[in-house]
Formats: C-alpha cells, structure tokens, sequence
C-alpha cells in the first residue's frame, strides 16, 4: 500500500470527521426543538356581576359544566326589594305625569278663553315633560335592578372544567371580583418556548410532534403562531425608577426563548391532558 | 432529533445511547482492522480512530436521532 494512500486515507478520515462533528453541533443548536413546552388552554374567569352571599353552589372543584348551567346564585333579597321599591316610585312617576298631563289639558281650555297667561301654559306643558322623563328615568332605573336580580344567577359562558373552587355557600362575593376559573372544553394547546437560535427554523403551519413527559403517545400538531414580544429585563426600574440594567457577562450571550404556539390535531381519548403539563416539542423540518 | 430519554421521570440525553453505539462500531472496526492486519499499516492509527469514531457518532445520530 502506497504511503500517499496510507496519509491521506488517515486524512479524509479525519476530514469526514470534522465535517461530521460540525453537523452534529448544528444539528444539535440548530434544530427546532424544545424541552420546555406546556400545555395551555384557554381560561376563563369567573366573576359575579352582583354582590352579596352565595346561597345556592350548584357545583363541585373539577366539575364539568355545560354553556348555559347556573353555576351558584347570589342572595337576591335586596335585589327584590330594589325593584319592589323602583316599581313603587316608576306607579308615582306615572301618576304624577297624569296629574301633569290632566292639568296642561285643562290650560290649553283655559288659554283658548285666554283666562291664563302664555306663561303658565308653557309652564304646565313643561311641567308635563318633566314628569314624563322623570317616568322614564323611573323606568330605566327598574330596567337596571332588573338586570341585576337577573344576574344573581352566575351561568357557565362556556363549556368546560370547573378549577380551583373554594367558594362555599354562605359567602360573600363581590362584583367583578373573581370566585373560580373554567378551562375552555378542547381550546388545549401548547406553548414551546424555543430558544432564539431556532426561531429562523420556525414557521407558520410547521409540523409539531409533542411528547408528553409520562411519555406515551406522540401527539401531533401545526404551529400556529410565534410570539412577536418578550419583556425586556434591562428596562424594569427600581423604587428610584433607575433602569435596572443586567451586568455583562462578556463571551458568554444568553439566548432569549420565544414562545410559539401549537394547535394539537386531536387528543386521543386516553390521554389525560392537564394543563400545565411538561412536554417536549419536535418541530419537522422539511428537508 | 435529539429526543431526551425519560426514565422514571429524570430526562437523559440520548448521547447516553448514541455514544456507546458509535464506540461498538469503532470497536468492531478496529477488531476486523485487526484481524486483516490493516491496522498497523494506517498511518496516525489514533487519528483515524477518533476520526472514525466521530464519523459513526454522527452516522448513528443522522439514523437514530429523527
């Protein structure tokens, strides 16, 4: 064997051999892949449009409900009472308009004959105005008390899973202020957060695969979107509203994650999703 | 690409599996390298052995690791 042959075999080896190692490096930094994803779903909060004491909790932590479905119902005592007293003072408005009205019609008589003033004509004309809006704000005042005793009944906007109930009967909720949240039925999806380095790699419509840490099943899935915005930690300020700004660490650059969106294609049905839950995303590169 | 490992929740990397792969067929080059006596005609025999050895590494990731 000739020693030429024997140098540069020895040379093509070694020459394979870094190219092999560069692509194992890229393959490796380059390709898009995230340990770090989670499982998300769309979260609606629950809040009363009434304030006052729960006195019928017509659900459990965990439970799943229907669009539609009384969740709980707030005391409504007060909420009655105030439309018993508006109605009371809309049947006094309205008959204060009568009383106006009957006594403009006995002013139009009585100016014809010019017995009263232009004066007080125009005055009962708008003494009668006056008592017809104040009917009407009468009105609109019940319209209100209305909705509100119609609001004591807390419904399910949505279908879905009932989370992190603690509310009992008996107490005291306020309005807007939120008692429990509901997971939106099938909104699941997930969030990779893929390091910048890989986000050139990432498009729209990509296919995903997803394994979930309890392994299993690989779920499949299409990007839907890639984040456009992560907070800044060099502009948050101090109580001297300072920028904070990050010391260096020269040669040694951290690369940011961006969080990118992936739609599942379908859940199979034994597969318990939780959202929250840890998963690793493998996007496929078409080449 | 590169999946991890999950063993009883604790993620490894697939090196773990990868490596002793590429390192068996190393070993068996070398064993039949041996045998035919080519071996000793190589020339920087340790340079070749690492250059191989990377050369399978990635040959086993390329076929293993998608």
């Amino acid at each position: 064997m000739g020693k030429i042959f024997r140098i540069s075999l020895t040379l093509i080896v070694v020459a394979v051999a870094g190219i092999a190692g560069h692509w194992i490096w890229s393959h490796y930094l380059y390709s898009p892949w995230t340990r770090d994803g989670r499982v998300r779903a769309e979260i609606i909060t629950i809040a009363p449009d009434v304030s006052g004491w729960v006195n019928q909790l017509n659900v459990k932590d965990n439970q799943i409900v229907s669009k539609g479905d009384v969740l709980f119902t707030v005391d409504d005592t007060r909420y009655k009472a105030t439309i018993a007293e508006l109605n009371a003072k809309a049947e006094s408005q309205k008959l204060a308009w009568e009383l106006a009205k009957h006594k403009y019609k006995r002013r139009i008589g009585l100016t014809n004959d010019n017995l009263v003033s232009k004066e007080t004509f125009d005055e009962a004309f708008i003494n009668t105005e006056l008592a017809r809006t104040s009917y009407e704000l009468a009105q609109a005042q019940l319209n209100t008390a209305q909705i509100d005793l119609a609001r004591t009944q807390i419904h399910a906007p949505e279908n879905g899973t009932l989370i992190n109930l603690s509310l009992r009967n008996g107490n005291y909720v306020s309005k807007g202020n939120s008692v429990f949240s509901l997971v939106k039925q099938d909104s699941l999806y997930i969030t990779g957060y893929f390091e910048e380095t890989k986000i050139p790699l990432v498009h729209i419509g990509q296919n995903a695969d997803v394994s979930l840490m309890s392994g299993g099943h690989v779920l499949h899935g299409k990007v839907t979107s890639i984040g456009k915005a992560i907070a800044n930690t060099n502009v948050t300020t101090n109580g001297q509203l300072l920028p904070q700004i990050g010391q260096t660490f020269n040669w040694v650059r951290l690369s940011q994650r961006i969080p990118v969106d992936i739609q599942l294609d379908s859940i199979p049905k034994d597969i318990e999703l939780s959202v929250g839950m840890t998963v690793s995303i493998q996007l496929q590169t078409d080449k | 690409m590169l999946k991890e490992l999950a063993f009883d929740g604790l993620l490894f990397s697939p090196l773990i599996i990868f490596i002793p792969l590429a390192f068996l067929l190393s070993c068996i080059t070398r064993l039949v390298l041996y045998q035919t006596g080519l071996y000793h005609k190589l020339w920087r025999e340790a340079w070749f052995e690492v250059g191989l050895f990377i050369c399978y590494l990635a040959l086993v990731i390329y076929l293993l690791g998608s």
